[in-house]
């Protein structure tokens, strides 16, 4: 499994559930607790609708909490209830309560760029995402303090509370201007920016990403719109004003309440989604196709992404289902999480899946691991068999191969040393002969055994390879072939250069099905015929001998059958008493396979 | 070109040095001058600029590939050193490679299993047929394409001592050649021979070496 995580604590929930309603209550009752002339009349069924939405983001925070206890996410959301009852001072009637609270102002739109940034899992993930939100509190914090150190607010138009501002140094009402309702100016801005990065996450997002993304994208940059909306109305004059104070009691004040509720509404269908695991336990129960398990897995998980691995037959490295080699990191990375799964102690499978579905619902892969358990181990036996098939095809075709090598080397060594030497040695005791008349019968007696000898070195090079096949191709060492078989061969075969490994098993098979016909079989006439169908090379080889041949029991046929097989090529023998033979064999161009 | 008072000059061309050695000592003994050796293409594409030997002795199989080279080199020679007559030997006879060699033009062009060489009689006649502009094709090429077994052919209608002389034939012979061979005269051989191409349909060719070429397609065919 992933990192472990900390374990939520029950209590820590309810003094967090706790915290929340107080926070959520001052938020929104809070100034009517307090006899100050400044509030307005309680509106108790806004107060009271406001008040849900306040409960929606603590259930959040809780949720949160109870998922990640260790995580950030659930402090971003009581942070932002802190923020919001914070603003319930503004009623209190001190030159302190007053200068704190302009001081703050903004910092809950900060707050919740932040929050929407770094949904679900709290982090920023992205450089652009982490630099906006470090950037937006730096120009905050510079703003509003730079705001409380030269604001008077007993210069101008103070209606409806001249409070003194205990932090004023330096009063300038054109500094006060410009970091204050000038800098807000720089809200909608925020609200693009968010935008842009809410956007960037979702293009990247994985489909179990995008699903928790949902609601956010949507309501974030509205509810960043309205806040743009209300600072704009705020700093501007009369009218506008009137707007500003329209969106604050309308419904869409509750519009920022839709983040902690999709983030409800995601946990919820997540863990709904749990049922697709119950479903898998029936798929599993009827048996999935071998190789099919992984589909299963990822519809059970929602991870259109996740790849299976198993352990290796010999214990390195890892393969996929289909037996092939797969790359496993050793940690999980921001794209790609892994999962170890055991069995009895023993490596049982790797499960590389999306993190997203991790946050989406923590649960769900252990859940869905240990219902796929025995599935998994029959797919990590069928992989591993698999493998171990393909490793033995490539190390089959592997032997051929230096078999054709070291037959090429034999052939070239003898032709270049044993042949040769002969040829020379012939040629000395041919000089020789002229010179001493009495051992003429001897020299010559000799000069025929030596060229018997030459003969027989020749014919046992060309057996082993004759150079003609690798110089001109399986066309043209056929028919020289054929020439040389005391039996009219009949030879058609296209031209083409093709791999060696093909070339070369096409030859030995005429070879040794011309051999068989003229010696063993007693045919009168062969023939031979090859043609090229798409990737296939096939080749025929019929005789109208006595027939009787078997490919399991001449061991010529057996050693031909293994070097067809080792390229992934096929052999059919139809050989019925009397009735001649036939050797049909189709061999793949593009080398056998598990190469 | 054979000028009797001028021993014939020879170059050979073979990667094996032993056997180029005896090779050199034999044709020498034999009264041959031996005017350069090579051990690959490009040695003997040098040799070839300083001198024009009569015939070239060369290996079909050379560095670096140890394939075709000898054979290669050979076309590349002829179309250079057009006077230079070629003798190319082999470890293995194709009858292919007999084909591609005779195919330019058959003139003074030579196709022998390496150990004809053993006999230095066989191959000084070799030799000097080659440097007279004839052709020469191993018997070994001829046995293999003449003892074919076939279906039905019009070579069954042949004598015994017309395939003899169609074989003398295909080895490149001359009628005058064939005739010293049998110790028959020139007018004898000569009937032979228009029965013979009468009787397999084929066009009298104009030449030995043109007939060489006819009559070994022919036989393969």
């Amino acid at each position: 499994m992933a990192d472990p995580r900390a374990q939520p604590r029950p209590g820590d929930l309810a003094l967090l559930a706790a915290l929340g309603v107080v926070l959520a209550a001052v938020a929104q009752f809070g100034p009517f607790l307090y006899a100050s002339p400044l509030r307005t009349p309680l509106n108790p069924v806004f107060a009271t609708a406001a008040f849900i939405g306040e409960l929606l983001w603590v259930a959040a925070a809780m949720a949160a909490y109870w998922r990640d206890p260790s995580g950030p996410m659930w402090k971003l959301l009581l942070a932002s209830r802190a923020v919001s009852a914070l603003g319930a001072i503004w009623v209190v009637n001190t030159s302190l309560t007053w200068t704190v609270w302009e001081a703050t102002i903004g910092l809950g739109t900060v707050l919740f760029a932040h929050l929407v940034l770094a949904f679900p899992s709290g982090r920023l993930v992205s450089r652009y995402d982490r630099w906006l939100v470090i950037g937006s509190y730096a120009v905050l914090a510079v703003a509003r303090l730079g705001f409380v150190l030269v604001w008077d607010p007993r210069s101008g138009n103070c209606f409806p509370r001249c409070p003194v501002n205990p932090f004023l140094m330096w009063p300038s009402a054109d500094l006060a201007w410009l970091f204050g309702p000038g800098l807000s100016l720089a809200i909608p801005l925020l609200a693009v920016l968010v935008a842009i990065g809410l956007a960037r996450r979702w293009l990247r997002a994985s489909p179990a990403l995008r699903r928790m993304l949902l609601p956010v994208a949507l309501v974030a940059p509205l509810e960043l719109g309205v806040s743009a909306a209300r600072f704009l109305a705020a700093m501007s004059q009369d009218a506008w004003q009137g707007v500003g104070i329209t969106l604050s009691t309308s419904p869409l004040a509750f519009l920022h309440a839709a983040i902690p509720a999709g983030f409800l509404l995601g946990i919820l269908a997540a863990r709904l989604a749990r049922g697709a695991i119950a479903d898998l336990a029936v798929e599993l129960s009827r048996g999935v196709p071998l190789g099919g398990l992984r589909d299963a897995l990822a519809r059970a998980l929602r991870d259109p992404t996740l790849a299976l691995a198993f352990p290796a037959p010999g214990g390195v490295g890892w393969v996929d289902p289909h037996g092939q080699p797969i790359d496993v990191p050793a940690e999980t990375t921001p794209s790609r999480s892994v999962a170890r799964l055991e069995r009895d102690g023993q490596p049982l499978a790797a499960l590389l899946y999306d993190p997203a579905i991790e946050a989406e619902d923590p649960g769900r892969l252990g859940a869905v691991s240990s219902v796929a358990s025995m599935a998994l181990e029959n797919e990590r036996l069928a992989a591993q068999v698999r493998a171990q098939l393909g490793e033995v095809r490539a190390s089959r075709s592997r032997i051929v191969e230096a078999a054709d090598a070291e037959r090429r080397r034999i052939e070239r060594d003898l032709h270049d040393g044993a042949q040769q030497r002969l040829v020379a040695l012939a040629m000395r005791l041919d000089q020789a002969r002229g010179r001493t008349a009495d051992a003429g019968a001897i020299i010559d007696r000799a000069t025929e055994e030596l060229l018997a000898a030459i003969r027989e070195v020749r014919d046992l090079a060309h057996g082993l390879h004759p150079p003609i096949l690798t110089e001109r191709g399986v066309a043209a060492a056929v028919e020289a072939l054929a020439e040389r078989t005391t039996l009219p061969v009949r030879v058609s075969i296209p031209p083409d250069r093709l791999p060696a490994d093909v070339e070369a098993a096409a030859y030995f098979l005429v070879a040794e099905s011309l051999t068989n016909a003229a010696k063993h079989a007693g045919a009168t006439a062969a023939e031979v015929r090859a043609t090229l169908d798409g990737g296939l090379l096939h080749v025929t080889v019929s005789d109208d001998g006595r027939g009787g041949a078997d490919a399991s029991g001449g061991t010529g046929l057996v050693g031909l059958v293994d070097r067809l097989a080792a390229i992934g090529g096929t052999l059919a023998v139809e050989s019925p008493p009397g009735g001649g033979t036939t050797l049909q064999a189709s061999i793949p161009l593009g080398g056998g396979a598990g190469k | 070109m054979t000028d009797a008072d001028r021993p014939l000059r020879i170059a050979l061309a073979d990667d094996a040095v032993l056997l180029r050695e005896a090779l050199a000592g034999s044709l020498t003994a034999a009264g041959f001058e031996v005017v350069g050796q090579a051990g690959d293409v490009a040695e003997l594409t040098a040799l070839l600029q300083r001198v024009e030997p009569d015939v070239l002795i060369l290996d079909v199989r050379m560095p670096p590939t140890h394939t075709t080279e000898g054979l290669e080199a050979s076309h590349a020679i002829r179309r250079d050193h057009p006077r230079i007559g070629i003798l190319l030997l082999s470890q293995y006879i194709e009858t292919r490679y007999a084909l591609e060699l005779l195919r330019d033009d058959p003139a003074g062009v030579g196709y022998l299993l390496k150990e004809r060489v053993t006999r230095i009689e066989q191959l000084a006649d070799a030799v000097r047929r080659v440097a007279d502009g004839g052709s020469v094709i191993d018997p070994e090429v001829v046995s293999r394409l003449l003892g074919r077994p076939r279906a039905h052919s019009p070579l069954d209608e042949l004598t015994p001592r017309e395939r003899e002389i169609l074989g003398l034939m295909a080895e490149g012979r001359s009628n005058s050649g064939i005739a010293e061979q049998l110790v028959v005269d020139a007018k004898t051989v000569e009937g032979h021979v228009t029965r013979i191409f009468s009787k397999l349909g084929l066009e009298p060719t104009g030449g030995d070496h043109r007939r060489v070429l006819a009559v070994l397609r022919y036989l393969r065919s």
